[in-house]
């Protein structure tokens, strides 16, 4: 990288968000390189997802800041942040189900200043193998489906950061599979930035060049999965006997 | 060319249809009706695209269709504007001056944003009714319109047929240009908003504007409802801004159906065809409306136009099926 490059796509520095007395998140810092997938893990009620809605702006801040490939976006609304590359899935899916497959993808890559929006909409539903599906009505559509039109929305415009709630939920063990093999090679093909909330340690172990462990609001271990798997802390709060 | 003759064919068959009414039709009290029907079903379209593109009920557009009326009124009264200048000028203070309160109630969800409508449109029926000086107080005000409009004499434009068919053609291209409008991306993005509000955000479209604008067209939509009325009617009063007459039109909508843009249309009829044609036969016609209003809601909830659909659909597979074997 250059010097004046910004070193990561992502710095979350110091992050907290506090309701009442309960600390939610406290003081949770994670860097993200350009093109890195990093997974992270923890029991429910950890933080994982409230990491997410900090990182997007659903949440405001009790204290700390977030920067987005260099600029500290902590203060801008979702609407801002998407427009800078900032993008996200939901953990149920989010889609206009009264909408067609592609109008709603031309209608994403079009409002984030995509110039031929029906030709980046038509390349990300190639991509997740929805093109076959375009004129149908997002309600109609299975399940599986459903979730690689979250993704699809989530991915026009090639955000330089990509967070992803648990898109595995729902899905068959081979959908599953499918699903992050893809996600590995898209991210690496178009250099997105993933950081991958996901209860399937096999998918999250697979495919994260980096691993994220929470516990109660906190980061209790970080760093690569082999390294993470082994680590005593990990084992005993959150892998057990399964690791 | 082919295109285009088939964009204009439904609005030119419409045209043709409101001819032939008005050859048909030997009555004046008739057209009369008819044109209070004609009238409604704008005013019921200005509700139904609220209500199709936002996802919000009103109970309070009675407020726009009467303020068209008390508009024209006050400016004609004092003798500010020519009667042809005034009606625009009239409708975009309506659309601007709804916009600003959209950009404020639009904000607040479901059953609360209906209670904020009621709550605003009983202020300015309280406030045309208290105010005797301008508008006439409870008494209502006449609108003094001038003898001849867009140079055609009172004396003809007033004839039952004339006036019909001034509606009905206000009614088509009121229609037709809601029906253009809302296939431009400006439809997509209040769909995407009315589906799925969190999402339209997380894909970059800001909602509050959108959202008001959709609530100022269909605020100018129940305007030139409220235009037509004044100048049918002559008159305006406090009567017209009451909630009454915006849950009735609420009705049509309903019982129409919402989510086809004929909907409202065919509500407003069927309307005025229970309340005037029934009207003579059974003295509680309303109460015929009322139940025809519950089996509407429990059996289709998206109105007769929906139900009409699916008949049609179910009839056509039927013979395509029989078609096969």
């Amino acid at each position: 990288m250059t010097d004046n490059q910004p070193s990561y796509v992502l710095e979350a520095q110091d992050v907290a968000i506090h309701y009442g007395g309960v600390k939610a998140l406290d003081g949770v810092a994670l860097t993200l390189e350009k093109g890195q997938i990093r997974g992270l893990i923890g029991p429910n009620g950890a933080g994982k997802s409230t990491v997410i809605d900090a990182i997007t702006g659903r949440r405001p801040l009790t204290r700390g800041k977030v920067l987005l490939a260099g600029e500290d976006v902590s203060h801008l609304g979702a609407v801002q942040r998407r427009q800078r590359g900032l993008s996200r899935s939901f953990q149920r899916t989010s889609i206009f189900g009264g909408m067609g497959v592609r109008q709603q993808v031309e209608l994403a890559s079009h409002k984030m200043g995509v110039t031929d929006s029906a030709q980046d909409a038509e390349a990300v539903l190639q991509e997740l193998d929805l093109a076959r599906l375009g004129n149908a009505i997002a309600g109609d559509l299975g399940y599986g489906e459903q979730r690689r039109l979250d993704l699809a929305l989530a991915l026009v415009g090639r955000p330089k950061l990509l967070m992803l709630d648990e898109p595995m939920a729902g899905l068959s063990v081979q959908e599953s599979l499918d699903l992050a093999r893809h996600l590995k090679a898209l991210t690496s093909r178009w250099e997105v930035s993933v950081l991958l909330v996901e209860h399937d340690m096999d998918v999250v172990f697979g495919i994260s060049d980096a691993v994220t462990v929470f516990e109660l609001g906190r980061v209790i271990a970080s760093g690569e999965p082999a390294a993470v798997r082994a680590d005593p802390r990990v084992r005993e709060a959150y892998l057990g006997s399964a690791a | 060319m082919m295109h285009l003759l088939r964009l204009l064919s439904w609005p030119l068959l419409a045209l043709a249809a409101g001819a032939a009414i008005v050859l048909v039709t030997r009555s004046n009290s008739l057209l009369g009706m008819f044109t209070q029907a004609v009238i409604y079903a704008i005013f019921a379209l200005g509700v139904g695209v609220l209500l199709r593109q936002n996802g919000l009920v009103s109970f309070g557009h009675a407020l726009y269709f009467g303020a068209a009326g008390y508009g024209m009124g006050v400016v004609l009264t004092l003798g500010w504007l020519p009667a042809e200048l005034a009606m625009p000028l009239v409708l975009a203070a309506l659309g601007a001056a709804a916009f600003l309160i959209g950009l404020v109630i639009v904000r607040v969800p479901g059953i609360a944003f209906g209670m904020l409508t009621l709550a605003i449109g009983q202020m300015a029926y309280l406030l045309a009714a208290r105010a005797r000086g301008l508008t006439g107080g409870a008494d209502g005000m006449s609108i003094p319109w001038p003898n001849t409009l867009f140079g055609v004499p009172q004396s003809v434009l007033l004839q039952p047929s004339v006036l019909f068919m001034v509606s009905w053609v206000v009614l088509v291209a009121v229609a037709v240009a809601l029906a253009c409008l809302l296939r431009t991306r400006f439809g997509a993005i209040t769909e995407a908003i009315r589906d799925n509000e969190e999402r339209a955000r997380f894909i970059g479209i800001r909602t509050t504007v959108p959202r008001a604008l959709v609530y100022a067209l269909s605020a100018m939509v129940t305007g030139v409802a409220g235009l037509l009325s004044s100048l049918n009617t002559g008159f305006v009063s406090p009567e017209n801004l009451h909630w009454s007459v915006s849950a009735i039109t609420l009705l049509m909508v309903v019982v129409g159906g919402f989510r086809k843009p004929m909907g409202p249309i065919v509500g407003a009829v069927i309307y005025f065809l229970f309340k005037d044609l029934l009207g003579e036969y059974a003295t509680h016609s309303m109460a015929i409306f009322g139940a025809a209003l519950i089996a509407v809601i429990v059996f289709s909830p998206d109105g007769i136009t929906g139900a009409a659909q699916r008949l049609f659909q179910r009839l056509f597979q039927r013979k395509k099926g029989e078609g096969r074997a």
